[in-house]
């Protein structure tokens, strides 16, 4: 996908919610398959893209970075992951393709979201020539957004 | 020979340093303390001085020369003790070893024993040479050491590297086409900006090691995409010589955080594992003296009366 933006989430630094000292997006199952790229994160900001700038009055919460493996350079198979290993004795490391996990500390962003509900905006980007470029890399399993006391 | 006259060879010179370039900017006093000039590898060597390795913008003129010698002719090795080779075991051509240690939590340790081993090689070709880090903090673009084609004459190893043709013949195959040398696009629009000073002294307060790992490799990602060119994608990173000084960075950060929270734990169950192709483990890698290193924020040595040893530089 280009754009991710989240169903409305009920906040959790919501005005009334219970205090926190720190606030974490965390993304599971994320693809690390394809090139390299950004995931810039807004909150509340459903519009957000390309131009949408790194300011805290846009929404901007951080972003974590794809340090991509550029495709499958091996031969048929060679990088279809596994969902298990076929033998319970398979004591080797992971495939390589293995889907990360991804923590984004968003604190200070979500402190001055303190409306009831808060979407998540991704943009994916990846640095371009005269411009940057909107990728169709962003896959992800799930999220979380966590605060801790 | 006594004591003294063996440490003044090998003295290093904190006093040197200018306050602003101290890790006093990360929230740290020192870069390195009393006690950590020595590493006790074995009983038959038990207080072999490490050696030091440095801000490459704050290289002297000699030292800069032997680091693009040792570059320079381990380009010139095609078997696996040359640059190809070491670059290749990153990424292309396949095994691609580093899919180990990306995203997960012996990312740190993997890399260690991947400069460790790279800086050997090096060694082997100019003994007197280290590894050193390109502070994206205080240097936020290409170090002029990097972005210079030519250097007296001749080319720079540090600005290119030749990529391995079978690699290049395999990203090929993965629609990754890349050329037969490596360029860089730095800063180029909608990168990611360069890592501040704040965000590494924020990831160095962060007292868990899985913690610091996780948003530390969050930085280190933003540069090699920041970078751009072969930098910014896994199968060619390391064919550019300027992987060697951001990743020096990164371990050096590392080596920050352990001496700034001595009492945070390896997670147990990971500290056999493998590093492999080094001959490692993760065990191994946690203490940097023990392999042989650590890092100084500027440093000189003179000669003492006694008979000469070879320590290393500074």
């Amino acid at each position: 996908m280009s754009v991710f933006v989240s169903e409305p989430l009920a906040n959790p630094g919501a005005a009334g919610a219970a205090e926190f000292t720190r606030a974490d997006l965390i993304f599971y199952g994320v693809d690390h398959s394809g090139p390299s790229f950004e995931a810039r994160i807004f909150l509340n900001t459903p519009d957000a893209g390309l131009s949408t700038p790194r300011d805290p009055e846009a929404g901007y919460a951080g972003s974590f970075t794809i340090f991509g493996h550029a495709g499958c350079a091996g031969d048929a198979g060679h990088c279809d992951v596994p969902t298990e290993p076929a033998d319970p004795f398979d004591s080797r490391p992971p495939h390589p393709l293995t889907r990360q996990t991804k923590t984004v500390i968003i604190t200070e962003a979500l402190r001055r979201v303190t409306v009831p509900e808060v979407t998540i905006t991704i943009v994916p980007v990846r640095p371009g020539r005269l411009d940057a470029e909107l990728v169709d890399s962003l896959d992800f399993g799930e999220f979380r957004l966590l605060t801790y006391r | 020979m006594s004591k003294a006259q063996y440490w003044a060879r090998v003295h290093i010179d904190h006093t040197a340093v200018p306050e602003s370039t101290r890790l006093a900017r990360y929230g740290e006093e020192r870069e390195t303390g009393a006690g950590m000039s020595t590493g006790a590898v074995s009983p038959q060597h038990p207080a072999v001085p490490v050696r030091h390795r440095l801000d490459i913008d704050k290289l002297s003129g000699p030292q800069l020369a032997s680091f693009r010698a040792a570059m320079s002719k381990a380009m010139g090795i095609s078997d696996d003790r040359g640059y190809g080779y070491q670059a290749g075991i990153h990424g292309l051509p396949l095994p691609m070893s580093c899919d180990i240690a990306h995203g997960r939590p012996i990312f740190l340790p993997w890399h260690r024993a991947y400069l460790y081993s790279f800086e050997l090689r090096l060694r082997d070709q100019q003994p007197d040479v280290t590894l050193s880090w390109w502070d994206w903090t205080t240097d936020p673009k290409i170090p002029q050491a990097y972005s210079e084609a030519v250097v007296g004459g001749q080319p720079n190893p540090l600005f290119s590297g030749t990529v391995d043709p079978l690699a290049v013949q395999q990203g090929a195959q993965a629609g990754d086409q890349r050329a037969a040398v490596t360029q860089r696009a730095p800063g180029a629009p909608g990168a990611p900006p360069l890592p501040t000073a704040k965000e590494v002294k924020d990831v160095l307060a962060l007292p868990a090691f899985l913690d610091f790992t996780d948003q530390l490799e969050q930085l280190h990602n933003n540069v090699h995409v920041w970078v751009g060119g072969h930098m910014s994608d896994i199968p060619f990173a390391a064919f550019d010589p300027i992987f060697w000084a951001h990743h020096t960075m990164i371990d050096r950060v590392w080596r920050m955080w352990q001496l700034q929270h001595p009492s945070a734990s390896f997670p147990q169950r990971l500290l056999g594992q493998a590093l492999p192709p080094f001959g490692l483990t993760v065990r191994d890698t946690l203490d940097a003296n023990t392999l042989g290193y650590d890092y100084a924020v500027a440093g000189a040595s003179a000669s003492g009366t006694g008979p000469q040893r070879a320590t290393g530089h500074p």
